[in-house]
């Protein structure tokens, strides 16, 4: 096994023992806090997939945004409710778990059947590419900006309005309310 | 004595470009292919270097900014402990590396113990990115600008964690106010940044050094008009370069003060009403490292300000007809010595704004960053952009 693969397969088992932490785990806060370690760790993976920016962009809104706000929002309630968690039945398999047990196990189905079927040797576009392989030493960043800005111009200004929308709407909730 | 085959080896060392993302081997990491050495013990030699010197510079920056305080404040300073109390922080991390640690009873033992080392790990990583001279530089990554900007904004987990690990009401009053400041304040900062790599039209930030001074590839011009592509000097800077970046250097110099939790934007540890803010709880080397953290966040703010606006490496030294002055002074050794020269010098300046400026309020704080840096960082952005199609051609 090369190094890479021995690196590779640390982060992995990280993610995967994280995660089932993070839902596992009787302390709101500290897992919370053990997702930021998934999160971390899945931006590891995505350097091995050769998608740097996609690594770096996910450590700038995931972790530097959304789990931010999520911390956020725990602080700011009482920690009362957060020691003391409702007395729920103990135990990973058990009756009561049985609508998450059965999502979760379709899912997989469809994951596992996905994979199997998808034989990537006969797509049309992975055969035309041929030796055309991306590189470590390769610059991907002008290619993702020419895309956005050519080919993918319609999704990205949708998503730009959608963000608008939401600053809007943020701002009216956050608005004083008028005296009638 | 260290003879001069040591201090090559050295160079060499430093020079090493880390293979963890998308690397760049420049001209002279190519001698270390003739010298086959273990990479592995090099990594290993570039991040205890690294850390040294973060050390080593928060020592001088303690001593510093209590001789300075006591110079603005026309009192004498640390003046017992060794000569002009030189060793004043000497004693002082003595001190704390033989205190207890102590955990308060009703504190979450392990988020207590692992924000310091989130807090600093966050800001020492920041600097593998960052190029100190020609060809040296840690990882070269060919999107440095952004690593720099997604690794620090760690940080602000760490002072979380912190915060509310104490389980105490002033940690975490300053956790909170730490964090909505820093999460405000990178926009201004982040929109400056960005108009400097529109103008730059690379997120490398060895390219982005390279192209303000006598090593640039591409023809680069003062204000706009006059060719300075073999001229050099500070005429080529970044600043000099299109004059609205000025503008843009400021907004980020003031942001980039509100990140490193300093005056006057220390509310998260102000003293008079949070007793030390989300670092309350901390004592020993844990405390050490907290404090590590922030004068390394200080060295690494002021150096991606330098890199960014101020030239990086290149020298201030132009090229004045026989006299070339930018010929004589670019180099590895110059490099470092120039950068280190610069950043010391915006340190310098960052101390003076805590001595002399007073604390802003809250509201004020906020109104600062959403209604004047802002709007006058996304002015800048648009300039650029008018700079580099209409200027630049």
């Amino acid at each position: 096994m090369t190094t890479e693969q021995l690196v590779f397969y640390v982060f992995a088992s990280f993610v995967l023992l994280s995660a089932l932490m993070v839902v596992t785990i009787q302390n709101m806060v500290r897992s919370i806090f053990l997702f930021f370690v998934t999160l971390f760790s899945m931006s590891a993976l995505f350097v091995f997939a050769l998608a740097d920016f996609v690594a770096i962009t996910q450590i700038v809104i995931y972790v530097g945004g959304v789990l931010v706000l999520m911390i956020f929002a725990f602080l700011l309630s009482a920690r009362e409710i957060l020691n003391d968690p409702p007395p729920g039945k103990p135990g990973l398999i058990g009756i009561h778990h049985l609508p998450g047990i059965i999502i979760a196990v379709l899912f997989f189905a469809v994951l596992a059947v996905l994979v199997y079927q998808a034989n990537p040797e006969q797509i049309e576009w992975v055969k035309q590419s041929g030796n055309d392989v991306l590189r470590p030493t390769d610059n991907t960043i002008h290619f993702i900006g020419i895309n956005i800005m050519t080919r993918y111009l319609i999704p990205f200004e949708v998503v730009s309005v959608l963000l608008m929308l939401a600053l809007i709407g943020a701002a009216h909730l956050a608005r004083k309310e008028r005296k009638v | 004595m260290t003879s001069p085959f040591l201090f090559n080896n050295f160079i060499i060392f430093l020079s090493l470009n880390v293979k963890c993302f998308n690397c760049r081997l420049y001209f002279l990491s190519l001698q270390l292919y003739s010298i086959k050495l273990n990479f592995y013990i090099l990594y290993i030699l570039i991040a205890v270097l690294l850390f040294s010197f973060t050390a080593v510079f928060a020592l001088f920056g303690v001593y510093a900014e209590r001789k300075v305080s006591a110079f603005i404040q026309d009192r004498i300073g640390p003046a017992e402990t060794g000569k002009y109390g030189s060793l004043q922080t000497f004693a002082d991390i003595l001190k704390m590396l033989q205190k207890e640690f102590i955990v308060p009873q009703a504190a979450d033992k392990i988020l207590f113990a692992a924000a310091p080392v989130i807090i600093f790990l966050s800001v020492y990583m920041g600097f593998a990115a960052l190029p100190w001279a020609p060809g040296v530089v840690p990882a070269s990554l060919n999107i440095g600008v952004l690593y720099v900007f997604a690794i620090v904004s760690i940080e602000s987990i760490g002072i979380l964690m912190a915060g509310w690990g104490s389980n105490n009401k002033y940690s975490l009053l300053g956790g909170l106010r730490s964090v909505a400041q820093v999460v405000s304040y990178e926009i201004p900062s982040g929109i400056a940044v960005i108009s400097v790599v529109m103008i730059a039209q690379t997120l490398d930030l060895q390219l982005i050094s390279m192209r303000q001074g006598i090593s640039a590839s591409e023809t680069i011009k003062f204000l706009g008009f006059w060719d300075v592509s073999k001229t050099g000097g500070f005429l080529a800077w970044h600043i000099f370069q299109a004059p609205h970046l000025i503008v843009a250097y400021l907004i980020y110099f003031i942001a980039s003060l509100a990140e490193c939790n300093r005056a006057p934007f220390d509310i998260p540890e102000a003293e008079s009403e949070l007793v030390a803010g989300f670092h309350t709880e901390y004592t020993g080397l844990r405390f050490a490292f907290v404090f590590l953290g922030e004068y390394s966040m200080m060295f690494l703010v002021g150096m991606v300000g330098v890199l960014l606006f101020l030239g990086g490496w290149n020298t201030p030294l132009p090229n004045i007809g026989s006299l070339r002055l930018a010929d004589w002074t670019t180099g590895i050794a110059w490099g470092i010595l120039w950068t280190l020269l610069k950043v010391l010098l915006v340190v310098g300046v960052q101390m003076w704004i805590r001595w002399t400026l007073p604390r802003l309020r809250i509201d004020q704080l906020m109104g600062l960053c959403w209604k004047v840096l802002t709007p006058l960082a996304f002015l800048c952005m648009l300039i650029s952009g008018v700079w580099r199609l209409m200027v630049m051609g």
